[in-house]
């Protein structure tokens, strides 16, 4: 297992949002996955699909149980909301602090980025209590062959495609900022901070595209298919 | 838009280049000259693209004299006074070619003009653009931006992908970030 991490240490996001814990010994990935009742098969399509950004396996990921996936999508919204977020907000503030000359244009980026924050919350919000609860309750009374009261009550005319509309490109506004710090910012006082805030900014933004990749090309078209049965199933009742 | 300047003793052959460059959207301007001295001072005042100019128009060293007048990268099309081979490279022209081989050589010639163009295009903001930018940074809408310029709101948005494209920079706050920065509006301007 270590030597996965060797390989490439930005698969330690994958561990931890699995619940695996450090410390792994020189147990192999098997026995580790075991340990932790992780599927290997779904630890390793994880893994490969986050390495290499051009693999990611629709099919595959169809085999695994949606709630897997869910779970997993959940702990890296966790991950984003408590601590990467803010701690590019915090060194943003930093600078501020620091930066006499031009507290002006730095006030402009936090301000930019809070407006940032503020959707990209708003955007988990809304998986969080609307989508992961609707497709998971789905599962749930495709896995009984019996729709439940609870999707009936509550669910009874969402749709993905609904949401799919509002799930729109969060990723844009990173996208901006980079190239803001990149582009236009005047040369900071500490660059080494400044660098660091941009490698934080890029490592975030390739996170929330393997993020969103498998939101939009494996759980939804999924959930697409999981409602089409679920017509049927309401149909036959 | 592609300038041309065509060097032809004979007025009849200058007439018939001349409508058939009609044919090209693309060409803003087509002087003709007849006399070397008006050839001369034609290259440095109009800074043509294309310079078509027959083998007989010049002596060998006053062509290579002429060739150093011109403006770098400029194109030169040679045009013979009788006909071709049929392997004779794509800058020569005859004067019994037909109307489609000749079209088809000079729309070749004006096409990798627009390629090398585009390639080399400045990535700085015209001021143009830079005023289009003004308005969006201030919340107006494509269609208010026209409005406003007299231009069609297709227009405008045919100027915010330009500027998206050469600042990359997608959404309004991000464009409205960047204005303020340039000094382009003032932090007061929006609230």
């Amino acid at each position: 297992m270590v030597d996965v991490v060797h390989e490439d240490i930005q698969l330690l996001a994958v561990i931890q949002r699995l619940n695996i814990p450090l410390g792994f010994k020189e147990k192999t990935v098997n026995e580790i996955c075991e340990q932790h009742e992780v599927d290997l098969l779904f630890f390793l399509q994880l893994c490969n699909s986050y390495h290499d950004k051009e693999y990611l396996p629709a099919d595959q990921f169809h085999e695994f149980p949606v709630d897997w996936i869910i779970d997993y999508l959940r702990n890296a919204h966790r991950c984003y909301i408590h601590f990467r977020i803010p701690a590019i907000e915090q060194q943003i503030v930093m600078l501020e602090k620091e930066n006499q000359g031009n507290v002006k244009n730095i006030e402009l980026l936090l301000n930019f980025f809070r407006e940032y924050i503020r959707e990209f919350s708003g955007h988990i919000d809304r998986e969080e209590t609307d989508v992961f609860p609707y497709i998971l309750s789905l599962a749930n009374s495709l896995q009984q062959q019996d729709v439940s009261q609870e999707f009936v009550n509550h669910f009874d005319d969402y749709s993905i495609d609904k949401y799919l509309e509002e799930h729109n490109l969060i990723e844009e506004k990173l996208f901006d900022l980079k190239n803001i710090l990149l582009k236009y910012l005047p040369p900071p006082v500490d660059d080494c901070k400044y660098n660091n805030l941009l490698f934080d900014l890029f490592r975030l933004e390739s996170d929330l595209m393997d993020h969103s990749d498998l939101e939009e090309k494996v759980l939804f078209p999924r959930v697409r298919n999981m409602e089409i049965k679920m017509k049927h199933l309401q149909n036959r009742h | 838009m592609v300038k041309i300047l065509f060097a032809d003793q004979s007025y009849i052959v200058r007439k018939g280049f001349t409508s058939l460059l009609e044919h090209f959207n693309e060409v803003e301007t087509v002087l003709t000259v007849a006399g070397k001295e008006e050839c001369r001072e034609a290259v440095q005042s109009l800074a043509p693209h294309i310079v078509f100019i027959n083998t007989s128009f010049f002596t060998s060293t006053e062509m290579n004299e002429f060739k150093g007048m011109m403006p770098d990268n400029t194109h030169i099309l040679y045009l013979f006074n009788s006909v071709l081979p049929d392997e004779s490279p794509a800058n020569q022209l005859s004067i019994f070619e037909s109307k489609a081989s000749l079209i088809d050589k000079i729309h070749q010639v004006i096409q990798k003009l627009n390629t090398s163009k585009n390639t080399s295009e400045s990535q700085e903001l015209s001021p143009r653009e830079k005023l289009i930018l003004k308005h969006v940074a201030l919340g107006h809408t494509n269609k208010a931006i026209g409005e406003l310029l007299f231009i069609s709101s297709h227009t405008v948005i045919s100027h915010r992908k330009n500027i998206t494209r050469k600042l990359g920079i997608k959404t309004v706050s991000g464009l409205t970030v960047y204005a303020i920065l340039n000094n382009l509006i003032q932090m007061e301007d929006i609230s």
